[in-house]
């Protein structure tokens, strides 16, 4: 083997290295978050049937899940999101860079919306038998007039976001379960947009 | 034969069909659709049952709600819903109630023209004259705006509409919502929703390469949807199979959350947050039980 061999299979087992290197860097990023994710799905599986009325009401166990929702949500979800990390496995949209902001404003959202759930564990659950939609059971009225049907009305905007300026405290006035569908109606605004179609 | 006679026989003819015509013959015609008081509050619901509201809207533009909705790409060209506001000319001022009905029911513009089945309109021909009218009475009620989303813009030949008549013809039939006296009330309740106007079949039943829904492959899911999208399939079985049952998926149609903990993407969240989530839990159990293919709508089913 010659010296210029040499060098040259150095050189090629070290970009080989190199690229090995970036590649589980980006994988292991991707598992972060992927865990991320489905540690917010175990909380979430957790309590909805106690919000659903399936299972009995448990308030520590509701304040705990949202707690361990806020600590994945807001800065902690999007550092995962470096611009451009799609590698395989990974289910996120190009999009998402190109809509930073409004990306970044579902994951700081989720994590009001997980405070406000942890700070409502204790209101218990409003129930259902509201003659008109439950969106409005997230108002905590019973009725709605037929304009705010039409106009929309409901605590969360059409495209998924909250009104400006509302806080973890206003939804901790709120009952759990209509906090938790602040909450899970949040994922699925980010999911709808930033996340691949399941195969 | 006798003239007298052959008269007599005549008169007795004439009395005898007369008996059979009048036993037929319909009297107090049904009210025509103008003369019906609507109910706003119930036409808001069966207009956020049926994608209305969610369609027409736009809530990542700055428009008010109902001034038209983001535009559905699609292999066809691009279709901008319109604008649903009574306005003269941007929206539905000019119409009537019976233009108004024709275009949900039938699928024909005021001035004739068939739309194209960007708008499920397949899907809304079991409304009754009622629900029109509730309808019509909520879509008054709104404010009135003129900005709109734009024009849709069709590729040739898609965009020579007598083309659409030919589809019509062959497609524009919905999935059954007829009554089945064998099923219970709630199954019966969730296949007029289901089938009907919550039009779920328009995004889970695959399509030909005319658009047409492919009526054997009902609720089978499609890999093809506007923009390359992809929706699973929720026939009874394969429901099932993914862990549902009537009270979660009741519950998936309010909060948007999944068997496992997941949360809808891919849109389905909009469908919820814009539609189902308005319902009451009895439609989304009813929904649920007849999607499970189940008379019960309790926890245990």
């Amino acid at each position: 083997m010659t010296f210029k061999q040499l060098v040259l299979g150095g050189a090629a087992i070290a970009s080989l290295s190199v690229t090995a290197f970036a590649h589980s860097g980006a994988t292991g990023l991707v598992k972060e978050r992927m865990d991320a994710m489905k540690t917010m799905g175990d909380a979430v599986k957790r309590i909805k049937p106690m919000m659903s009325g399936e299972a009995a009401y448990d308030e520590a166990a509701v304040r705990e899940a949202a707690q361990a929702i806020a600590e994945e949500a807001g800065t902690a979800m999007t550092e995962k999101f470096p611009e451009g990390s799609t590698d395989h496995p990974s289910e996120v949209l190009p999009r998402t860079w190109d809509e930073w902001d409004r990306f970044t404003g579902l994951a700081e959202q989720l994590e009001v919306a997980a405070n406000g759930l942890a700070r409502a564990a204790g209101n218990g659950r409003h129930g259902d038998g509201h003659m008109m939609g439950d969106q409005s059971g997230m108002m905590g009225q019973d009725m709605m007039s037929g304009q705010s049907v039409m106009m929309g009305g409901g605590m969360m905007m059409g495209n998924g976001e909250f009104p400006e300026h509302m806080t973890a405290s206003q939804i901790g006035q709120m009952p759990a379960d209509g906090a938790f569908m602040m909450l899970t109606q949040t994922c699925s605004a980010c999911h709808d947009h930033y996340r691949k179609d399941d195969d | 034969m006798r003239p007298v006679f052959t008269g007599l026989l005549a008169i007795v003819a004439v009395a005898g069909l007369s008996g059979v015509s009048l036993a037929v013959w319909p009297i107090g015609e049904p009210p025509r659709l103008a003369e019906l008081e609507g109910d706003a509050q119930r036409g808001g619901y069966l207009a956020r049952a049926g994608g209305c509201i969610a369609c027409h809207s736009d809530p990542d533009s700055s428009r008010p709600a109902l001034t038209g909705g983001a535009p559905i790409k699609t292999g066809f060209g691009t279709f901008v819903p319109p604008n649903l506001t009574p306005h003269e000319t941007s929206g539905i001022g000019a119409w009537s109630i019976d233009d108004f009905a024709r275009a949900v029911r039938q699928g024909v513009a005021p001035d004739g023209a068939p739309y194209y089945p960007a708008f499920p309109y397949a899907f809304y021909g079991h409304l009754s004259d009622q629900d029109i009218a509730d309808m019509w009475a909520a879509f008054q009620g709104v404010a009135t705006h003129e900005v709109t989303g734009g024009e849709s813009e069709i590729t040739f030949p898609f965009n020579l509409r007598f083309g659409l008549k030919l589809w019509r013809a062959a497609y524009a039939e919905g999935p059954p919502t007829d009554a089945d006296p064998e099923r219970s009330e709630a199954w019966n309740r969730g296949r007029w929703l289901v089938n009907g106007v919550a039009h779920c079949g328009a995004c889970h039943t695959d399509r030909n390469l005319l658009g047409g829904r492919r009526a054997s492959r009902s609720l089978a899911g499609s890999d093809d949807l506007p923009g390359g999208g992809k929706v699973p399939a929720i026939r009874s079985g394969d429901l099932g199979q993914a862990g549902w049952t009537v009270s979660s998926l009741a519950y998936g149609l309010k909060s948007g959350v999944m068997p496992d903990g997941d949360t809808f993407g891919s849109g389905m969240g909009e469908v919820v947050r814009h539609g189902t989530a308005w319902l009451s839990e009895e439609d989304r159990r009813a929904m649920a039980a007849f999607l499970l293919d189940k008379d019960e709508t309790g926890d245990g089913s």
